[in-house]
């Protein structure tokens, strides 16, 4: 299957392709916005176009029976395990966000119209471990996740993949977070040596008095591209912190766009991103407060570190406000590593090369430290060195 | 003499601070650096240490006979050089007690020396925690990171006394200072003092030199050293303020 063939057919022939009718809202959508192009805003700095014209293998997703494991792990879009208490099973969606900005989360919806659907009961801990084993594949699928309302849940989702080189991945969350409650998702992601490539589109409902921690961790020297949209009702609350770390010829980051739609929201946005090689970050961030969000807090904040002259960050925070009572920031700092520092490091006797070693680490280490699992923390630290010491800084 | 200075021409940028300042540290002794605002004080400091905002115009700077302008800070530091910063740099993320682990690993490479491993070096700590009346949590927070000042010079010192090394620069290790952390610091530094190790302190007050006593008093104006001589000058830089003190001729103390 070539995406792009999808560009240029008419409403009546993507009906037939999807095996949907031809009113179907999806579809119109997907219509109106168009597949991506460097044109659009969202894709400028990505290349998307490249990954959408090339010929892939399809799969045939049929379920298989769940075995009992500790994890979760989906291979190539089918669920294989679950833990014992996890509700996991396929079924169709019907709440898609219309308002989404981005067409492939409705392309998405189009490919998958049966989805994973995973109920979390109680306070508990999911680790989801995403698996590729297709070469040359398009691999789609789409995640529906509930939490209970008054519990605390957290999802460690990590990837693994072989021999899935010159596959695109599409995937992406529909994750609706209950009423006072407290869901952590926490993404641990090295994507080296054009394992795969990934286009993933998400959309978060935080419902009233509910508070969601969405941390990425995405190293590596290949293409990926994370489309979030976020929407948070009354005293809701989102912890956004987005790590980069590329090498080689990469380009990776993230857009999101978080709407304050109920009175006394707040969100908390920050991106650390360091670069080297060729590699170009993303951070295309825009917080749009509704003019129902009132006493709405917001702030974002993106920090870049270029190692060399090749890299290149493209780092957007942007707010769309449309009312006064608010407390609102938001920043992008873009540089090298700090002198001064660097500095006091070597007058203790460390050469220049470690002492450069350590504040990349360190300023790493600032958003790994929030999270606070200890074993978690280790392994994003783990896979941090791994891709750090993969590319060593000269 | 263990340092010694010679005609040293120093720019920060296009500026000339220092002017051929000639100095000579004893091995063994304190010396001590006072002067008024914006006479050179931390140029020259900055200079030794081979700080990247300094640049040597004219003169050498020779560390037990041989120049060191040609060696980056961290050979400088490997040598025995240490820089007490007046102003302690704060780097979040950097865990102060591997940072410590890691300098004093670097010195104990270069002087061919086994690396010590996380329990050896937590011993090696513990004594001079105690010493400076530093709380333990301080090793395990981020290097410098939210410490008050006088957290932050104490840190100075444990530092040196980990990494003891052969010429000590206090660059106003006395500011920001309150009555109890001044003493904490100077007993450290005095714990040092051991007749090999030299120290230059430079200061503005003479505060603290009533906690370190000085071998020699230098007076540092307007980028030269215009006068040297025993611990009775203190007396009279504070009768006569700077503006007293005239020029003589170059001195060299003993060697």
């Amino acid at each position: 299957m070539k995406l792009d063939t999808l560009r240029h057919r008419n409403s009546e022939a993507l009906a037939k392709v999807f095996e949907v009718k031809e009113q179907n809202p999806l579809l119109k959508k997907l219509s109106f916005l168009g597949l991506p192009t460097k044109k659009r805003e969202a894709y400028r700095y990505f290349d998307s176009e490249s990954l959408l014209d090339k010929e892939y293998k399809t799969l045939s997703y049929i379920p298989k029976k769940i075995q009992e494991a500790d994890k979760l792990e989906i291979v190539n879009g089918v669920v294989t395990t679950a833990p014992i208490g996890l509700r996991v099973y396929y079924g169709t969606y019907v709440e898609v966000d219309m308002e989404h900005y981005d067409p492939l989360y409705f392309l998405g919806h189009l490919l998958c119209p049966n989805v994973i659907i995973i109920e979390i009961d109680g306070d508990r801990e999911v680790e989801l471990l995403h698996r590729y084993t297709e070469s040359n594949t398009l691999i789609h699928y789409r995640i529906v996740i509930k939490n209970q309302a008054n519990r605390h849940a957290t999802i460690y989702e990590s990837f693994d993949s072989e021999s899935a080189k010159g596959s695109l991945v599409l995937y992406g969350y529909d994750i609706t977070v209950a009423k006072d409650s407290t869901l952590r998702i926490i993404k641990n992601q090295t994507i080296k040596d054009d394992a795969y490539a990934m286009m993933a589109s998400h959309h978060i409902r935080v419902g009233n008095h509910a508070n969601v921690m969405l941390k990425t961790f995405d190293f590596g020297n290949t293409s990926a591209l994370q489309l979030l949209k976020v929407d948070l009702e009354e005293y809701a609350h989102i912890d956004a912190g987005h790590l980069l770390y590329l090498s080689g010829k990469a380009r990776r980051g993230s857009i999101s766009y978080i709407v304050h739609k109920g009175e006394y929201s707040s969100s908390v946005q920050e991106s650390k991103n360091i670069l080297e090689g060729d590699a170009r970050g993303i951070f295309d961030a825009l917080i749009r407060v509704e003019q129902t969000a009132k006493y709405t807090k917001t702030q974002q904040n993106s920090k870049s570190i270029l190692l060399n002259v090749g890299t290149y960050m493209v780092a957007k925070p942007q707010l769309e406000i449309y009312i006064d009572e608010l407390e609102a920031s938001h920043g992008a700092t873009t540089g090298q590593l700090d002198e001064k520092q660097l500095f006091y490091l070597q007058s203790r006797g460390i050469s220049k090369q470690e002492a450069k070693k350590m504040l990349i680490i360190a300023f790493a280490n600032t958003l790994i430290e929030t999270v606070k699992d200890a074993r978690h923390q280790e392994m994003i630290q783990e896979s941090f060195e791994k891709a750090f010491y993969m590319r060593a800084v000269k | 003499m263990i340092l010694d200075i010679k005609d040293l021409h120093v720019n920060i940028g296009d500026k000339q601070i220092l002017k051929g300042l000639n100095l000579t540290l004893e091995e063994g002794k304190v010396h001590a650096i006072m002067g008024p605002n914006g006479s050179g004080k931390s140029t020259l400091s900055k200079a030794i240490v081979g700080h990247y905002d300094t640049r040597v115009t004219q003169g050498a700077i020779l560390y037990k006979g041989k120049s060191i302008l040609e060696m980056e800070a961290e050979e400088r530091a490997l040598e025995g050089i240490f820089l007490s910063f007046q102003h302690p740099i704060e780097i979040p993320g950097v865990n102060n007690a591997y940072f410590l682990r890691t300098a004093l690993n670097a010195k104990r490479k270069h002087e061919g020396k086994e690396e010590l491993n996380a329990a050896e070096f937590l011993r090696v700590m513990k004594g001079h925690l105690e010493a400076l009346g530093m709380k333990s949590d301080m090793i395990s927070r981020s290097l410098n990171e939210g410490f008050s000042g006088g957290e932050k010079k104490r840190n100075e010192i444990l530092q040196m006394l980990i990494l003891e090394p052969e010429v000590i620069i206090l660059d106003e290790i006395d500011s920001g200072l309150d009555i109890d952390a001044l003493r904490a610091v100077s007993e450290g530094i005095n714990k040092m003092k051991d007749g090999k190790r030299s120290f230059l302190v430079i200061t503005h007050y003479s505060r603290i030199l009533d906690y370190i006593e000085p071998d020699y008093i230098h007076v540092l104006k307007d980028g030269k050293i215009v006068k040297t001589a025993g611990v009775e000058l203190v007396e009279q830089l504070e009768e006569h303020g700077y503006d007293g003190i005239e020029e003589q001729e170059p001195l060299r103390t003993r060697s």
